[in-house]
């Protein structure tokens, strides 16, 4: 297991180089230039010969001129930055925000509480729904329940998640009022912060967000978990297992479940990556403070580092949810422990 | 196998080029065979086809499916997009269909009719008023709600504005209702003075216009109110007591003096654009008339119509008439005319089929009245019958700018629709490639590929598609980002048809034919894509199904953001963008109602076929 462990752990880390990589690369393409951006204001004190040799000196500070891979190292923190020191994203400098002033951490602090706050209750909320929904439903298949479930989850995974929302909206907000429309919080409430009142206002802020989300993961999960169920059921090992005149209950959830859940867990992967992609959506659509909704400003306003330290947030997520659900596997099925 | 059956029936052996010996062997099952044996008749595909059409859901998908995919390849054809659009006076207007719909009591009984914008208004030989169409011109006032006193009055003339409606009763009392905000009812103190006196008020013509109203006495004194800030709301002194008929532009008005000729009789004088009137009717032989927004036309003693303005929609475009004009009249963008003979004849602008005048009118020689407005035209023909043209309403309402959301929607359609399946082939055929190779070769090959496709398929899909569409698309023209976001999405789709093709080689690759294949010496090219491939081609086509359904969730999802393809392209994601508001959802609910409903119709029918159809092809799941 701890072999297996470090290979992914290996792996993982190099991915995350080549997607890093990558990504600043096509960023680099964006016709930018942030020592003009810094030097433009004073731009009419200055004489042009001037203002071209600051301008210059500017771009050399700041290691603009240098190759994409020596600006890369340096902004990833690898080899020694300006300044002499190893200052980049591994040191937790993840650069400067230039359409909010301030460092990109300050302010992408509290949209990544609220961002994780919001996936994690709707993955649990999905998951402890669509589990069991999924294996009653195999268990009744073809059962008039199993039909209804099964006609109503092609409604969930065909809608996209932008049309969901319009529609919760139209009941939830604008027809029975009991969730206000936007915003992660009520404007010129007068709390203190830290409050439990406070805590109450953002769960009510982002109730609606997240039964939208819950209700748009529920079809496809609910199939998935369903037909792997059902092809669990129809192996011989459970055959067996009737036959040996286990009780049922046993037979479903101590012999199939545990093999249902294999290719389960792979596509919990997807799914829940797929949950924090919806979320750029989601956050948009509802205006929470979230990284959904910095990520889409920053790439607005082409905030270069800004956006960039977000595609980083999300490709690490991507990663670490890839490496639970290995480590995951690994503790479900034996035999990945014993293999590898 | 196929060649080894042709040769016993050799009768049958004909050459085929290898693409439809291919498409006859693999996708309709039909080998060049001549069975003797009845039995063996039920082919592969008869069953599936069989099992997919015993669902009754498949079915239902295939048929709306087929509806909407025909709707949306023919319809821009008949609904032709115009980017440009943009009309001030239709915006926001709900579904509707009766703009030109004259009340039954109305019927062979009509006095005088006002075209509004999207509204009429009209009253009966008793004098009682009538309103349809789309009253409600802002959200809280509705023209439909007339006040008592014009109700019970007994009307003689009546116009309609953008948004309020002035009426004159037999009594010579005047009444306004609608939008009353912007002094659109504020009468200036000589009117109040002659409406009193009865001096000089003797109204013979009523205008209104946008918030501003006009009344004409019959001897020649004009009154003007409303309000004044967009419009020349003002009167020469030289020409008070002297005008014969007055016709409103959208900012400006013009008259028709009693001696014959046109002015422009407004405050700005020479500095308007329409005081360039034409020497033709300055010779004291005008008799008639008429503006549209822009543009103003006069007409003769000799039949002969003269333009002058923004001659920009075809207004001067008139076309060859067998008769003599008697009388002129504009609408926003069109001019009608009454013949001599009883015709009527329409051109200018045709967008709203203004002009599209039926035969009854055109060829019947018995119309005897015409009013015009905005973009709709009623006729009264001599036994009191109406015939109407024009817009009659939009069935599926109009957007913030005044289009046609039907058309949005249906021009939308073949965008999103056609982004979907470009990407999905794209997707297939980097899929089929990656993983015919990693299956077939397995090892280090394999072992790349997979490497490759889990980084790929590792990203996060909605963040990594917008910086890819945000960082090369804004160097693009719409067109190029249209194909750009149909690269992104192909080039980031494929991993879940690679991981099946991979799946499926690894399985085939063992099979006899493979290896009997690999010993006839055929090259590995054509093992994987002539022998192996077929064989897979069923599941690929499911994958693909159900693939063009996310294909195009996922286009419209990145047009929603304002990633993908960018506005005034409509796409069926980028119609709701800035739907996420409570004004749009609750009473502009047209605008986000409609094209969530075809498009979520059109996601369900396509997942409802790829799941039939996998369930048809697949023999185990008729055991589920």
């Amino acid at each position: 297991m701890g072999k297996y462990v470090l290979k992914r752990l290996v792996y993982i880390v190099i991915v995350f180089f080549i997607i890093s990589f990558l990504m600043y690369a096509l960023y680099n393409l964006i016709p930018t230039d942030p020592a003009r951006a810094q030097l433009e204001p004073m731009r009419p004190q200055l004489k042009p010969d001037e203002y071209f040799r600051m301008y210059e000196q500017l771009r050399k500070e700041m290691g603009l001129d240098d190759h994409l891979v020596i600006r890369y190292a340096r902004w990833m923190g690898i080899i020694k930055g300006l300044k002499g020191e190893f200052d980049g994203l591994l040191q937790g400098n993840f650069g400067y925000s230039q359409t909010f002033k301030k460092p990109v951490v300050q302010q992408i602090t509290e949209p990544m509480k609220n961002t994780i706050f919001i996936n994690i209750f709707a993955t649990i909320a999905a998951l402890g729904i669509t589990l069991p929904l999924g294996v009653y439903c195999a268990v009744h298949k073809g059962k008039k329940f199993d039909t209804t479930v099964q006609t109503m989850s092609i409604l969930g995974y065909s809608l996209p998640i932008f049309i969901i929302s319009l529609i919760f909206m139209y009941f939830f907000v604008v027809r029975w009022g009991i969730f206000p429309l936007m915003g992660s919080k009520t404007p010129n409430a007068s709390y203190e912060p830290g409050s439990w009142a406070e805590f109450v206002d953002k769960l009510y802020h982002i109730a609606l967000p997240v039964i939208v989300m819950t209700f748009a993961s529920l079809g496809g999960m609910t199939r998935y978990v369903r037909s792997s169920m059902i092809e669990a059921l129809g192996t011989d090992y459970i055959r067996t297992a009737r036959a040996k005149g286990l009780r049922e209950k046993v037979v479903i959830y101590s012999h199939a479940w545990r093999n249902a859940l294999l290719p389960i867990i792979t596509s919990i992967l997807a799914w829940f990556l797929g949950i924090f992609g919806g979320s750029v959506i989601i956050e948009n659509t509802f205006s929470l403070n979230g990284m959904g909704k910095l990520y889409w400003t920053g790439l607005n306003t082409l905030d270069f580092e800004l956006v960039l330290a977000i595609q980083m947030f999300y490709t690490a997520v991507s990663l670490i949810g890839s490496l639970l659900i290995d480590l995951s596997y690994g503790i479900v099925d034996p035999r990945v422990r014993v293999d590898k | 196998m196929s060649k080894k059956m042709k040769n016993i029936t050799p009768k049958k052996k004909k050459k085929r080029n290898t693409l439809a010996r291919w498409f006859r062997q693999t996708v309709l099952r039909k080998h060049d065979i001549d069975y003797d044996n009845p039995e063996v008749i039920e082919t592969p595909l008869k069953i599936v086809a069989q099992n997919f059409f015993a669902k009754k859901t498949a079915v239902f998908g295939v048929v709306v499916f087929l509806l909407i995919l025909l709707v949306v390849l023919i319809g821009p054809y008949f609904f032709k997009l115009n980017l440009g659009e943009h009309e001030q006076t239709l915006i926001h207007i709900p579904p509707s269909n009766n703009m030109m719909k004259i009340p039954k009591e109305m019927h062979g009984r009509i006095r005088d009719i006002a075209p509004g914008t999207t509204f009429g208004i009209g009253v009966d030989v008793e004098g009682k008023v009538y309103s349809w169409g789309h009253t409600r011109v802002t959200d809280r006032i509705n023209l439909n709600e007339i006040p008592d006193e014009v109700q019970e009055a007994d009307l003689k003339l009546i116009a309609a504005g953008m948004d309020h409606a002035v009426a004159l009763d037999t009594n010579g009392k005047l009444m306004v209702w609608g939008n009353t905000r912007r002094s659109q009812a504020r009468f200036t103190p000589d009117m109040e003075k002659a409406q009193k006196s009865g001096k000089n008020w003797n109204i013979v013509q009523l205008e209104a216009g946008m918030q501003v109203s006009a009344a004409l006495d019959e001897g020649g004194y004009l009154y003007l109110w409303g309000n004044r800030s967009n419009f020349d709301l003002g009167i020469k002194r030289e020409y008070q007591g002297n005008i014969a008929k007055i016709a409103f532009l959208a900012n400006e008005y013009i008259s028709l003096l009693k001696d014959g000729n046109v002015a422009y009789t407004g405050i700005k004088g020479k500095g308007s654009p329409f005081s360039r009137i034409p020497d033709e009717l300055l010779q004291g032989k005008t008799i008639d008339i008429a503006a549209t927004d822009r543009t103003c036309a006069g007409l003769t003693e000799d039949g002969k119509v003269y333009f002058w303005g923004r001659l920009e929609k075809g207004e001067s475009e008139m076309p060859e008439i067998d008769s003599k004009i008697v009388k002129i009249e504009g609408g926003r963008y069109h001019y009608s005319a009454l013949l001599e003979n009883g015709n009527v004849v329409s051109w200018g602008s045709n967008d709203y089929n203004q002009t599209a005048a039926p035969a009854k009118v055109t060829s019947g020689g018995n119309v005897k009245e015409l009013y015009v407005g905005n973009f709709q035209n009623y006729a009264i023909l001599e036994n009191g019958e109406h015939v109407t043209w024009g817009l009659s309403g939009f069935p599926l309402g109009t957007d913030n700018f005044g289009r046609d959301m039907l058309v949005r929607i249906i021009n939308g359609g073949r965008v999103t629709m056609l982004v979907g399946a470009i990407a999905v082939v794209i997707a297939t055929i980097i899929g089929v490639i990656l993983g015919g190779l990693a299956g077939y070769f397995g090892g280090a090959v394999d072992l790349i590929i997979m490497r490759i496709s889990e980084v790929v398929g590792g990203l996060p899909f909605i963040p990594f598609a917008m910086i890819l569409s945000a960082v090369i698309g804004s160097r693009l023209d719409p067109t190029q980002r249209m194909y750009l976001i149909m690269i992104v999405l192909g080039v980031l789709s494929w991993v879940g048809t690679c991981r099946l093709v991979r799946a499926q080689f690894f399985a085939q690759r063992e099979m006899e034919y493979v290896t009997a294949a690999k010993a006839m010496g055929i090259r590995e090219g054509a093992i994987i894509f002539r022998h192996i491939l077929p064989n897979v081609f069923s599941l690929l086509l499911v994958s693909m199904t159900l693939d063009f359904a996310t294909s195009m969730l996922t286009e419209s999802t990145l047009s929603y953001l304002g990633f993908g393809i960018p506005l005034p392209t409509p796409t069926w994601g980028n119609l709701l963008t800035g739907a996420n508001n409570s004004i749009i959802i609750q009473q502009y609910w047209w605008r986000w109602v409609f094209p969530a409903a075809i498009f979520g119709m059109c996601t369900i029918c396509i997942n409802l076929i790829g799941d039939g159809l996998r369930d048809a092809m697949d023999p185990k799941s008729t055991e589920r």
